[in-house]
């Protein structure tokens, strides 16, 4: 509204300006209101190049159009535009952009029937044109009166006529065409599927040019009095294809009518196609209707009338459209399913913004079924997908295998493997362990993933819908994921179109879904329990347990192997867990507990096929695996043969060291057990550093990584699983001492073992020596009574039984010589070995080993002596 | 069938420092006075048995014996809030009451007109006892009670569990200073013969030492009871791992087997950082408790309840570190590998050496200000100096002929004075022994001479 003000000043400059305006009051009003018009439409004002503004606007209403990102991208451009040092006219660059950037969608999506009305309005520029197109002529079947003088198309329309080979005329033509476009044959164009060409010649003078390499060909039938002028053919050829892609389609969406087995994919590609179609029909509808018009009224005809060219024009934009859907139709041959819908997805990044535009739209709605089944995978992890197109594909092995739940309850106290556990395995029932089923019963199939998802957001969707459904089917918490699903699932709809959005989901969906699975392994079925338990029993870390075990089942194992029972050997295990701090452990612990024999062959004794087990189910042993437990296995057997040459060596430091006041009533042997005692000390110390090294650098340490990791709760199952196996496979590799050199892996820990036999040799050897000195102590005390007089006592019958008749004392004295020797010797290579091992713990074991630097100095030492041998 | 241990507190320095210990033992198992277990204790991980047992009623009972020859240290004890956690039939006084007289004759003497019932008593702790480890005795051995009367029960109960391992927590005399008792070097050098040879380990507790770490307090008139705290705490820590088990150490062979090689060489030094009491928020102001400090703290010759004389030959034989708390296993090797590369610990040249380190779980009913605490038991050939220290003073003594009438007095002594001069000899030898350990040539010790005999 202009004030008043400048109403006024305005009436002023009319007045001055324009004399006839002071008495013409309508004149003046008029001029009045132009003037303001001027005023306000801003024509002529510079408009200030602010690109800031410009900016502003754009990113505007790209937040309103898009989302943030994409503003977000914009500025970034922007900004980079604006540093760009060549280009002088940025705002006008910018403005350009923004005017084809924003106008194109209000102008709409090109109609996809062309308005033939719409030409109208702009009819004045054109006509200046038209008359000059020289198509006009040449399509009129008459001269137009108006025309002053024969066009040259007129001319040889006329020599033609005399020759007796006259044009069809375009009207026949074009209907022909119409239906060509269609995929049928016209009277005087033919659509001949290629097999039946030759039925087809019907000895006229007829033409055929193949399609290309498809089966369709088009036959003009020529009947002697009218030709079909080459431009003509050229342009029916050119029409044709549309025609041939259109038959094409249709046959096409037939064929997948109403079959049961059509995927959900390409049913909602059908569905789209005979969308695409049904406007299709319309165009030509709408075409022949103005064919029919355009013959009767020839003015209508001149200005918008359907010719051949017209016609072409019309069904341009088509023709792309039909070759689209075609290229669906082909895909559609060999893909199937996800890849179908990434076949099509490779098409929204072309160039042209109209393939572009379709495909999206496309993909819209050929996507719907793939989202569906996502939505309920990702949601509530079950796969509905009755036609294989999703990339998640269930086993067929495992589809049925169900846990059945094993008393997990707690209810059972102390059952040590004799009661449900066996029987469960036993019962024949089909079962699988947690792991075949959590690694198996789905299957990723990364063909199958629209290439719009993205591998990494696939992986996360295949793991999001396992967790669930493992949570549903093997942890049996259904109630949880249905809940979740209702609560979570509220008002998302995933779609195409949003892609951002369905990555958020995707993400809170893994977020959640993991997090339960981790929840549900640790509060429900008490993982940590069950790994604490296996530091605890199997890597011995209940010292009092593993002691009082060792104690009470080490005089049987000393026996045969075939000698042995399982029962007495339970009921060993139990007493051990009573007498010992193992008694507060859950009884869903304990009663997983057992003590069995390996396999064993002739002539091993109860050490070499000793075992303590934990048996773990379903569906804890998807973490807990038997490969894992084989492992568990093969760690307490070295550890527990450790545990046993210390508890000997501690024995018999006990002996020896209590034996001290005995052996000194037999002083020729103090120098001897001196000498014992420094050997025994040097293994103790060896035993001690390489228990030492095991428990703090290799179980504690990778207990504490693994803890870390759990604390954390981040990622699947599946990182979990990982976890474990890292954890493990770091114990089993440093517990034994395993070098990462082919062929030689073992040479370390067969040097150890070695060691530990030599031990117990020695052992054995310094218990004879025991038994000497005592038989000769007790000697010597018998002699000074029966010296004093004093009645001589009988024998210590202990020490007579003991005194190994059949060793003498210098064969004793030898063996021990021989093992200390041995011992030394492989201590010291062992070392050695260490301290050039590859792993730096191992290496460290080396350290700890030789803290004091003894083996260095003696590796030293003998090098010296070996010179000067050599010398 | 836990190894369990008995104690055997003798006398009055071995009553006092005894009914610390069990008070903390009981707090640090949550059970209160009467023996009974607190309510909120239930977070298990320990093992009570191996000190304790319970009874019918189910309250827990110290597997402990109280003797003293007079009456006021544990007349003290049974006035005390604890009065009723210790079985009255395991305390043994002197009908006489009339104490040892600071005499180790005497005490001997009384050992052998009390030893039937004193065995009696132990005979039946022994026999309480699913698994019997050993026996644990708290003495002192500058008086008469704890080390003659000491001496007598470590004789017999190596004659009677000659399997079970005895190990002593003998509190060594004040040299200066001026002691109460003048002859407290004829009483040590005579205790020291049986500590050698009727003891299989020994944990050394110097008053000396102990007064040196516990002067720093401000509050001077409990230095007696912070003594007492201090050595109660060492106790508790020695045995934490037999309380709270791990993977190993979890009985008393464990432990002492990798630190005592030879039989002789059994006297253990300790060093406890940092010693804080239930009194005392902190004795010694310790800013940072990281694994490294506390081991690094633990090597260092002021911490050690031993005073010892410097010497640069002297060497570790052993050493264990216990190290309680809250401790991450990396910090534990970070540890190891350090004190190694700035070479804080020497250790002898006959054999491999090095420093074993005992995780252990902390008693979750005792408050602790420190994140990290330790205790090492140590075989060093330094802790000769003391018996170095005990023998130049026994000299000075008997050079002057000095007070052994009162030891005349007794059937011992009766006949002449070769006791003291063996047990001059067994001492002597203990130190050549120490020397010897500094040599790499102990390998061969011993070949040339004959041993003297037991």
């Amino acid at each position: 509204m202009p004030s008043s003000a400048s109403t006024s000043s305005l009436t002023t400059l009319v007045n001055a300006l324009v004399p006839s305006a002071r008495t013409d009051s309508r004149l003046r009003g008029d001029l009045l209101e132009d003037c303001q018009e001027i005023l306000e439409s801003h024509i002529g004002q510079n408009r200030e190049a602010d690109i800031g503004h410009l900016g502003g606007l754009i990113k505007k209403q790209l937040l309103q159009s898009s989302n943030s990102t994409t503003a977000l991208r914009f500025s970034n451009l922007l900004s980079r535009l604006l540093e760009e040092p060549l280009l002088s006219r940025k705002h006008a660059v910018l403005l350009f952009l923004h005017s084809i950037a924003f106008s194109e969608p209000s102008s709409g999506i090109p109609v996809f029937l062309p308005s033939i009305t719409s030409a109208q309005p702009h009819a004045a520029p054109q006509s200046n044109v038209e008359p000059r197109r020289p198509l006009t002529p040449i399509t009129n079947g008459n001269q137009r009166p108006e025309h002053q003088s024969q066009s040259k198309a007129d001319m040889l329309r006329a020599y033609r006529l005399k020759i007796g080979r006259p044009q069809l005329p375009e009207n026949l033509v074009l209907r022909d065409a119409l239906y060509i476009l269609q995929g049928i044959s016209g009277k005087y164009v033919h659509f001949v599927a290629e097999g039946d060409t030759a039925a087809s010649h019907n000895g006229a003078n007829t033409s055929t040019s193949s399609l290309s390499t498809t089966d369709r060909r088009v036959v003009f039938v020529e009947d002697g009095k009218l030709t079909i002028g080459v431009p003509t053919r050229s342009l029916i050829h050119k029409l044709s294809e549309l025609g041939h892609l259109y038959a094409r389609v249709v046959a096409f969406v037939q064929s997948k009518e109403g079959k049961s087995s059509v995927g959900m994919i390409e049913q909602s590609l059908c569905h789209h196609l005979q969308t695409q179609l049904t406007e299709y029909y319309r165009l030509i509808a709408v075409l022949e209707s103005q064919m029919y018009m355009s013959s009767d009224d020839e003015d209508v005809k001149e200005e918008s009338g359907l010719t051949l060219r017209r016609l072409e024009v019309w069904i341009d934009e088509w023709r792309l459209r039909m070759r689209m859907m075609s290229v669906c139709v082909e895909g559609c041959k060999d893909s199937h399913g996800g890849a179908l819908v990434s076949l099509i997805h490779t098409y929204t990044d072309n160039g042209d913004p109209f393939v572009r535009r379709f495909t999206d739209a496309l993909l819209e709605e050929v996507s719907t079924p793939f989202f569906m089944t996502l939505q309920r995978w990702l949601f509530s992890g079950e796969l509905h997908d009755p036609f294989l197109e999703f990339f998640v594909a269930l086993n067929p092995g495992l589809a049925d295998v169900q846990y059945v739940a094993r008393g997990l309850g707690m209810g059972t106290v102390l059952g040590f493997g004799e009661g449900d556990i066996e029987d469960g395995d036993a019962s024949g029932r089909k079962e699988e362990s947690g792991l075949r089923l959590w690694e198996e019963k789905y299957r990723f199939r990364k063909e199958m993933l629209p290439s719009f998802v993205g591998e990494t957001f696939g992986r996360k969707i295949f793991s999001t819908g396992k967790s669930l459904n493992f949570i549903r089917y093997s942890c049996h918490d259904s109630d949880w994921v249905v809940t979740q699903n209702r609560l979570g699932n509220t008002g998302r709809k995933l779609v195409y179109s949003d892609i951002g959005g369905l990555e958020r989901s995707i993400d809170s969906a893994y977020q959640i879904a993991s997090q339960r699975l981790f929840d549900v392994f640790f509060d429900k079925f008490k993982l940590l329990d069950h790994l604490r338990a296996l530091k605890s029993y199997l890597m011995l870390r209940q010292g009092d347990f593993a002691d009082q075990l060792l104690e009470t089942i080490g005089p049987s194992l000393n026996r045969p192997a075939n000698t042995l029972y399982r029962h007495n050997l339970t009921a060993t295990l139990e007493s051990a867990v009573r007498n010992s701090n193992a008694q507060y452990d859950p009884p869903d612990v304990l009663r997983r507990l057992d003590a069995r024999m390996l396999e064993y062959s002739h002539g091993e004794i109860g050490w070499d096929v000793f075992t303590l087990e934990y048996k773990v189910d379903a569906p804890i042993d998807t973490v807990l695996d038997p490969v894992s437990m084989e492992k568990y296995l093969r760690l307490f057997n070295h550890l527990w043969k450790m545990r046993r040459v210390d508890a000997a060596l501690g024995h018999g430091w006990v002996r020896i060291t209590k034996g001290t006041r005995m052996f000194a009533r037999v002083p020729e042997l103090e120098a001897s057990w001196h000498q014992v005692r420094i050997v025994m000390a040097e293994m103790i110390h060896f035993m001690r550093q390489l228990q030492a090294y095991c428990h703090l650098e290799v179980i504690e340490c990778s207990w504490k990584s693994l803890l870390e990791f759990i604390e954390k709760k981040e990622g699947d199952l599946d990182g979990l699983i990982e976890a474990h196996n890292s954890y493990l496979d770091r114990m089993v590799k440093k517990v034994l001492l395993l070098s990462p050199k082919t062929g030689k892996e073992e040479n370390i820990l067969t040097q150890v073992r070695e060691v530990f036999n030599i031990i117990l040799q020695f052992r054995e050897a310094t218990d004879n020596l025991y038994n000497h000195s005592l038989a000769e102590a007790g000697r010597r005390d018998n002699l000074r009574d029966k010296d004093r007089g004093i009645f001589e006592t009988p024998l210590d019958e202990d020490a007579a039984r003991n005194a190994n008749p059949s060793e003498s004392l210098p064969r004793i004295l030898r063996r021990i010589k021989d093992y200390s020797l041995a011992f030394s010797d492989r201590a010291l290579a062992i070392v050695v070995a260490l301290n050039s091992h590859p792993d730096l713990d191992c290496k460290f074991l080396g350290v700890r080993l030789s803290f004091s630097d003894f083996y260095r100095a003696k590796k030293e030492q003998l090098q010296l002596q070996h010179a000067q041998n050599q010398k | 069938m836990p190894r369990e241990i008995v104690t055997i507190q003798l006398g009055q320095c071995g009553n006092q420092i005894g009914s610390v210990f069990w008070q903390r033992l009981c707090a640090e198992h949550g059970i209160d006075e009467q023996g009974i277990l607190q309510e909120n204790a239930n977070e298990g991980g320990d093992r009570k048995d191996v000190f304790f047992y319970q009874a019918d009623d189910e309250h827990y009972i110290p597997r402990a014996v109280l003797i003293d020859l007079e009456p006021r240290v544990i007349n003290n004890i049974r006035s005390s809030a604890y009065a009723k956690l210790y079985n009255p039939e395991n305390i043994f006084m002197s009908k006489d009451g009339g104490g040892a007289g600071n005499n180790w004759a005497m005490g001997y003497a009384a050992g052998e007109r009390t030893y039937e019932e004193v065995m009696e008593i132990i005979d039946r702790e022994a026999e309480g006892s699913d698994s019997l480890e050993g026996f644990m005795m708290m003495h002192s051995i500058g008086g008469g009670t704890g080390s003659g009367l000491g001496s007598f029960l470590l004789e017999r109960l190596n004659d009677k569990f000659p399997k079970k391992l005895i190990q002593t927590y003998s509190v060594f005399p004040n040299v200066q200073g001026g002691s109460e008792v003048i002859v407290q070097p004829y009483n040590s050098l005579l205790a020291i013969k049986r500590l050698v040879n009727h003891a299989d380990s020994v944990v050394v507790l110097d008053n000396n030492a102990l007064t040196r770490i516990t002067a720093d307090s401000k509050q001077n008139e409990g230095a007696h009871d912070l003594k007492n705290q201090l050595v109660a705490t060492v106790m508790a820590a020695s045995t934490q791992t037999l309380r709270y088990p791990g993977y190993m150490n979890n009985d008393l062979v464990g432990i002492i087997a990798s630190l005592i090689p030879t039989p002789r060489c059994h006297f253990l030094m300790t060093s406890y950082t940092p010693f804080t009491t239930d009194q005392i928020e902190k004795v010694k102001s310790i800013r940072k408790t990281t694994v490294l400090d506390v081991m690094r703290r633990l090597l260092q010759p002021k911490n050690r309840m031993v005073s010892t004389v410097p010497s640069k030959t002297a060497c570790y034989i052993s050493i264990l570190n216990i190290i309680q708390g809250d401790v991450d296993p990396t910090d534990v090797h970070q540890s190891l590998l350090r004190i190694r590369e700035r070479q804080l610990a020497t250790f002898i040249p006959w054999g491999p050496a090095s420093i074993q380190v005992a995780l252990t779980r902390r008693s979750p009913y005792v408050a602790s200000s420190h994140r990290v605490s330790g205790l090492m038991l140590a075989n060093h050939t330094s802790v000769a100096s003391i018996f170095r220290r005990t023998l130049d003073q026994y000299d000075r003594l008997r050079t002057r002929k000095a007070f052994l009438d009162g030891y005349k007095k007794e059937k011992m002594f009766a006949n002449g004075l070769e006791e003291f001069d063996d047990a001059r000899g067994v001492v002597e030898e203990l130190l050549n022994e120490y020397k010897a350990c500094e040599s790499p040539d102990y390998i061969s010790y011993g070949t040339g001479e004959g041993e003297p005999a037991g």
